[in-house]
């Protein structure tokens, strides 16, 4: 008997979800189908890669990052060099200063270097806070109203602060609204339905379900992708078809294997080798599950992660 | 697996508002408790507009546009006894939201109305009886056989089928339960969907009972393989149920705001 190839095809799709404007702005989400099955129906948006540069600065950036950035010397030439790298669809800027447990430089400090940093490009823009949600609640609300008319995605509005958040970034200044959980499904679903229910439009919603290094429990990181992907499409459940976004290189770079010297662990090889490495095999599998961007830092992880995107769709 | 569907069964010529809304064109009460039962969930609703024998093409026609135009194609299924109203209804269905639904054909006299959902590409109840209530499951499988068969003869996909185990009263019938339960998981072991009118089991009794009833029948059925049932929509405990069951059965994702959905 020949062979009878039958596409796997859902009477429901992702929704999309525009980041930036102009000429370079991207859209996320889109697909009837699942990741990279361009054999089952066309993917219009294929997959997009963010490059993560940060209110900090290079002092802990390895030797390969420094490089690229080399001449850069305020944050607006930083940012404008990682939208021309090779591959980069948008920048992500995270404010990471703003920790109260850390640098915690003020509300307005931060706010004036976003919108240095948005006025240096003319590539989509994503605002990541500093994680701690009180500060986050009233640094993303600002920089929503400082930035208003570039269409940037701020994470994230989480479980604590999603009122602060998504009312600001998602009602009063017509922003992108990142949905933020850690690995948890129902969570991800519930802070879509309330997100909603202030009133944001779903195509205004980008979620991030988490996000792990591969071999710290990223097992779960996947079967929480594929669970979402697989609901949204085959139930048709309205409340997980928003586009995810994937925060990797601040997971990656952070774990034993990126952060360790050579000479400290001389069997692993080169640090920074091993950190590229830990970024794509990241960044490929988050893709391979579901996510419908991933943000990354090192010029040839981006590079990479491109080409393979390019390849597949 | 797919969600449970919801058929609201209350725009219904039983209703006297209802009748008399169909008999003098008048769209304010079939509005009204369509707008309830969509708001309550419902997926489908049910329009039926009885023997209709005079003017059924033309009123069904006329309910049929009503609804979907007022309410974004909501799906329908056409009920009644008349063919060719359904065959008229069917004519002006806009199929954006679901397929219609012929309500209802079964082994006897109204075997034809598989041939008619065939000719149509419309979903059809198949009542598991012929010429009155089946005496068992024997009889029950041999009509869901017939039907089945019919259907496929025709051209039917088998899904497109949704076979009614015929839902007994309880008071007077309350031996005949487990049998009819029993009957919806050979349904579903034969891969085959099913539907049926729930509310049936508690006719006649108190009103505050019957949402219990219905609730404790529709998660055995659920539990059995039941795809989906004509029901009252308005039923809160009754909805609550459903959409728990869909939980536990994993037919939707749990959110704590799952009842809201």
């Amino acid at each position: 008997m020949p062979f009878n190839r039958k596409p796997q095809k859902f009477n429901a799709a992702i929704k999309t979800v525009e980041i930036g404007t102009g000429d370079k702005k991207v859209t996320l989400g889109g697909e009837n189908v699942f990741p990279f099955y361009a054999f089952d129906g066309e993917i219009t948006n294929e997959p997009k890669v963010g490059v993560e540069i940060s209110d900090l600065g290079l002092e802990n950036e390895v030797p390969g990052v420094k490089a690229y950035y080399e001449g850069a010397n305020t944050i607006g030439e930083m940012a404008k060099k990682a939208s021309e790298m090779e591959g980069a669809d948008f920048v992500c800027l995270r404010l990471e200063g703003g920790d109260p447990n850390g640098a915690n430089k003020s509300v307005e400090e931060l706010v004036a270097v976003a919108k240095e940093v948005a006025d240096a490009i003319d590539a989509p823009l994503v605002v990541e806070g500093c994680k701690n949600v009180e500060k986050d609640a009233e640094l993303l609300a600002k920089v929503a109203e400082a930035l208003q008319g570039k269409n940037v995605l701020l994470l994230s509005a989480r479980e604590e602060n999603y009122k602060a958040v998504g009312a600001a970034a998602g009602l009063a200044y017509d922003q992108k609204v990142g949905a933020e959980s850690a690995v948890d499904i129902n969570l991800a679903k519930q802070l879509n339905v309330v997100i909603t229910q202030l009133g944001v439009k779903p195509e205004s919603i980008v979620m991030n379900v988490g996000s792990a290094a591969v071999g710290y429990g990223y097992e779960y990181v996947v079967s929480t992708l594929d669970r979402i992907k697989a609901a949204a499409l085959s139930q048709d459940d309205k409340m997980l078809q928003m586009p995810i976004i994937t925060p990797v290189a601040s997971e990656t770079w952070g774990v034993k294997e990126a952060m360790a010297e050579e000479e400290d662990a001389p069997e692993w090889g080169s640090r920074e080798e091993r950190a590229i490495s830990m970024e794509i095999q990241t960044a490929a599998a988050s893709l391979a599950a579901g996510s419908d961007a991933v943000i990354l830092k090192h010029p040839q992880s981006v590079a990479t992660i491109s080409r393979m995107i390019q390849a597949l769709v | 697996m797919a969600k449970f569907i919801t058929i609201g069964e209350r725009i219904h010529c039983i209703s006297p508002v209802i009748r008399e809304a169909f008999a003098t064109r008048n769209p304010e009460p079939i509005l009204k408790r369509a707008k309830e039962q969509l708001d309550a969930g419902a997926t489908y609703l049910d329009v039926n507009i009885g023997p209709a024998e005079n003017d059924g093409e033309d009123l069904m026609k006329w309910a049929v546009k009503l609804l979907q135009e007022n309410f974004d194609n909501v799906p329908l299924a056409l009920d009644t006894a008349n063919r060719k109203a359904i065959e008229a209804g069917i004519s002006v269905y806009n199929r954006s939201k679901g397929k219609p639904i012929v309500n209802s054909a079964d082994a006897g006299g109204r075997i034809e109305n598989i041939d008619l959902a065939a000719a149509n590409d419309a979903i059809v109840i198949a009542l598991c009886s012929a010429e009155g209530i089946a005496a068992d499951n024997d009889e029950r499988m041999v009509h869901c056989q017939t039907m089945l068969e019919r259907g496929m003869e025709h051209g039917m996909d088998p899904a497109d089928l949704w076979f009614d185990p015929l839902f007994l009263v309880v008071k007077g019938m309350q031996d005949k339960q487990m049998e009819v339960l029993e009957a919806i998981k050979m349904f579903s072991d034969m891969g085959l969907n099913s539907t049926g009118g729930l509310s049936n089991n508690s006719n006649g009794m108190p009103k505050a009972i019957r949402p219990i009833m219905d609730s404790a029948l529709v998660a055995m059925a659920m539990m059995q393989g039941l795809t989906s049932a004509i029901v009252n929509p308005c039923d809160q405990r009754l909805m609550e149920t459903i959409k728990s069951c869909d939980v536990f059965k994993g037919n939707t994702l749990y959110a704590d705001s799952y009842l809201e959905l």
